[in-house]
């Protein structure tokens, strides 16, 4: 362990979270390097850093800056919000299952952002917020008896869930046969023909957003321990919960709005960070690292099958569904369900 | 036992052949009702002719008769076949909130017949229902084996069930994305309904459903000894391996044929074995039947409220279904915290 100090303030720095941040980062690089080479018009390497520094021909240019480029920035930024929104909320509530996707959140956003579309046209982020703030408050509230059971949670936010998925699949089916079709991948989280609004919009949101969570990560370290040791520790419990709460929600509104509900994304960067840095905290900066691979990779996946535009959310789900599976058999050996 | 209880119980027991009549009593007049009600109102003395004396010149007769009857019959064996594999599956795991469509069953089966039409290009119902039981068996002994079988608690079923019903949708998705063709197809197949039903679908699976019916009934003759644990089963007499697999096996056979009738319909299977035990009890014998015809009626209403003038005609059954059991299911596990029945 090394101590940073900047004048008043001093960090711990481990060494495994480091090495597994920086390995995370290599991957999140070359993975952007991949997607840069990779696609359907062929293009050097030197004919990439000659787009990328305004050097290139119209065509190549125009393919790198305006197609590619957004697409994987969009990606990264999407997959680091999922990823840092699923890291808090299962570490609020102190168990992996429960994560944003599972408990209602993202179906909600979801299901607000498609009625915004439909009734306005627009609106996206509004409608996403909008509908994962009304999902969160329901199913916090439904599954309250007194207290907050978490698989009571879990189960309502369950039922939550196939609700709201069932009324965005009725919203599908008012729409025509056009609109369905984006929508229909959109529903299922794709990255396809994102611009620079996109990117503007997921980064701006970050900009605004990562830093208060990675700054409430501090405290919810001190979460993993009981309610009773959290209030001894001297933290405001329900003002805590409250601002994890609010920031999860803006946070996966915000991926939703730009890249749809990538299925398990936020479900699987909590529990992957925290293996690899080998901590028993939040380690935020690690679950957004690992949303972003797994973004970029799925994305990377769906695009290196020639002929078809499948979404990237099939390919999270793929890799989220095992993930789940694998959680619920360790939580089950430990006795815990 | 204290004497009340006993006079109770006894009280219970006669009134049961005569809810089970009322009942069905109830379901002819609903199926009768459904056969009248629609976008083109037809007299009773029309429905009669196109029940007993075809008239193939009477434009209401042949409204009756061939879009009307087949999607009454396709609501009425949907219904019942996902009635009594829920009353089944909850008998079988002692789990308040198993369901054939929330345990992957029913997504299994839809991956199947997704992959035996656009993949192995089956048009014809008697062909790709048996992808439908491959499926839906692959799913039924996925879910078991991962959520830790008949012994596990209520939330890891429903856990590993989600997990697999995202999977099996992943692959779903992934097929039918690749063409718009299939879109077109898919997604309002998928929502789960009878606008397609023909009589020619329902000649083709027929046999399959009367199979299912007959090997739930053998099944739920067990299913009392298996509820009370698997060691007093075995000292019973009662061959457990085989009474889970007989049990799984019917599960399955209802839940498929329904997916490759009407598409995935999920929550019908968990709401209805609920309102079963409201006035059956435990006594699976009683239950099964009852919760066919319940299932049956719930069916026939909620497609009749999908084409309905409320919805502007086109809320598919399985959407219907599936908004009103998101929160059913809710005030379940709130109500039983998500305890073993």
């Amino acid at each position: 362990m090394q101590t940073l100090r900047f004048g008043p303030v001093s960090l711990a720095v481990h060494r495994r979270p480091l090495i597994a941040g920086v390995g995370l980062l290599a991957l999140v690089a070359l993975a952007a390097v991949a997607a840069l080479l990779i696609g359907s018009y062929p293009i050097t390497p030197g004919g990439i850093w000659q787009a990328l520094t305004g050097r290139a021909d119209a065509i190549p240019a125009m393919i790198v800056l305006d197609h590619r480029l957004p697409r994987i920035l969009t990606a990264i930024g999407a997959g680091a919000a999922l990823g840092l929104a699923g890291a808090m909320v299962q570490t609020m509530l102190r168990n992996p299952l429960a994560a944003p996707d599972i408990i209602g959140f993202t179906a909600g956003a979801n299901a607000g952002a498609l009625l915004a579309v439909l009734l306005t046209g627009g609106m996206i982020l509004a409608g996403a917020l909008a509908g994962g703030a009304l999902a969160a408050m329901a199913v916090v509230a439904l599954a309250w008896r007194g207290g907050l059971d978490t698989y009571r949670l879990i189960l309502v936010g369950l039922g939550a869930s196939l609700s709201l998925g069932a009324a965005a699949d009725l919203l599908l089916s008012y729409t025509d046969e056009n609109t369905a079709a984006d929508m229909a991948r959109w529903l299922t989280g794709t990255l396809h023909a994102r611009g620079p609004a996109e990117v503007a919009l997921v980064w701006g949101g970050l900009a605004m957003l990562a830093p208060i969570a990675l700054w409430l990560g501090f405290p919810l370290a001190r979460m993993t321990f009981s309610n009773d040791t959290v209030v001894g520790l001297g933290l405001p419990l329900a003002p805590l919960r409250l601002a994890v709460t609010a920031l999860a929600v803006a946070l996966v509104a915000l991926a939703v709005s730009v890249a749809g509900p990538l299925p398990f994304v936020a479900f699987v960067s909590g529990p992957i960070a925290r293996r690899l840095t080998g901590s028993g905290g939040p380690a935020l900066p690690a679950a957004a690292l690992t949303g972003a691979t797994v973004t970029l990779g799925a994305d990377l996946a769906a695009r290196s099958i020639p002929m078809v535009q499948l979404p990237a959310g099939v390919f999270t789900a793929m890799v989220g569904a095992p993930v789940l599976v694998w959680l619920l058999w360790v939580q089950a050996r430990k006795g815990r369900l | 036992m204290r004497a009340d209880t006993t006079w109770h119980l006894r009280a219970a027991t006669d009134r049961r052949p005569l809810v089970l009549l009322a009942s069905l009593a109830a379901l002819v007049l609903l199926a009768l009702l459904a056969l009248r009600l629609g976008y083109r109102p037809v007299d009773w003395a029309d429905l009669v002719g196109a029940l007993t004396a075809f008239d193939p010149t009477d434009p209401e007769q042949i409204v009756i008769r061939e879009i009307r009857l087949p999607r009454l019959v396709g609501a009425l064996l949907a219904g019942a076949a996902l009635g009594i594999a829920g009353a089944l599956i909850q008998g079988m795991t002692r789990n308040p909130l198993a369901d054939p469509g929330l345990l992957g069953i029913n997504a299994g089966a839809a991956a199947g017949v997704i992959g035996a039409t656009f993949l192995l290009g089956m048009a014809a119902p008697g062909q790709y229902v048996w992808m439908a039981f491959g499926g839906g068996a692959l799913g039924a002994a996925a879910v078991f084996a991962l959520g830790g079988g008949t012994q596990a608690s209520p939330a890891r079923l429903l856990l590993a069930g989600a997990a697999l019903t995202a999977f099996f949708l992943a692959m779903i998705r992934g097929l039918v994305l690749m063409s718009r063709q299939s879109l077109e197809t898919y997604r309002f197949w998928v929502l789960g309904g009878f606008d397609d039903v023909t009589l020619g679908t329902l000649a083709a699976l027929w046999p399959f459903f009367v199979a299912g019916v007959l090997v739930a009934l053998a099944a739920a003759t067990l299913i009392d000894a298996l509820a009370l644990g698997e060691d007093t089963a075995r000292g019973l007499g009662v061959n457990v391996g085989g009474a889970k697999l007989l049990c799984g096996l019917a599960i399955v056979l209802l839940s498929s044929s329904t997916v490759a009738l009407a598409g995935p319909i999920a929550f019908v299977g968990l709401i209805v074995p609920h309102m079963a035990r409201a006035v059956m009890r435990q006594d699976i014998l009683w239950l099964a039947p009852c919760a066919g015809i319940f299932g049956a009626g719930l069916m026939v209403l909620a497609d009749l409220a999908g084409r309905s003038a409320l919805f502007g005609g086109t809320m598919q059954a399985g959407v219907m279904s599936a908004l009103i059991g998101g929160p059913i299911l809710i005030w379940l596990v709130r109500r039983t915290g998500g305890r073993r029945l």
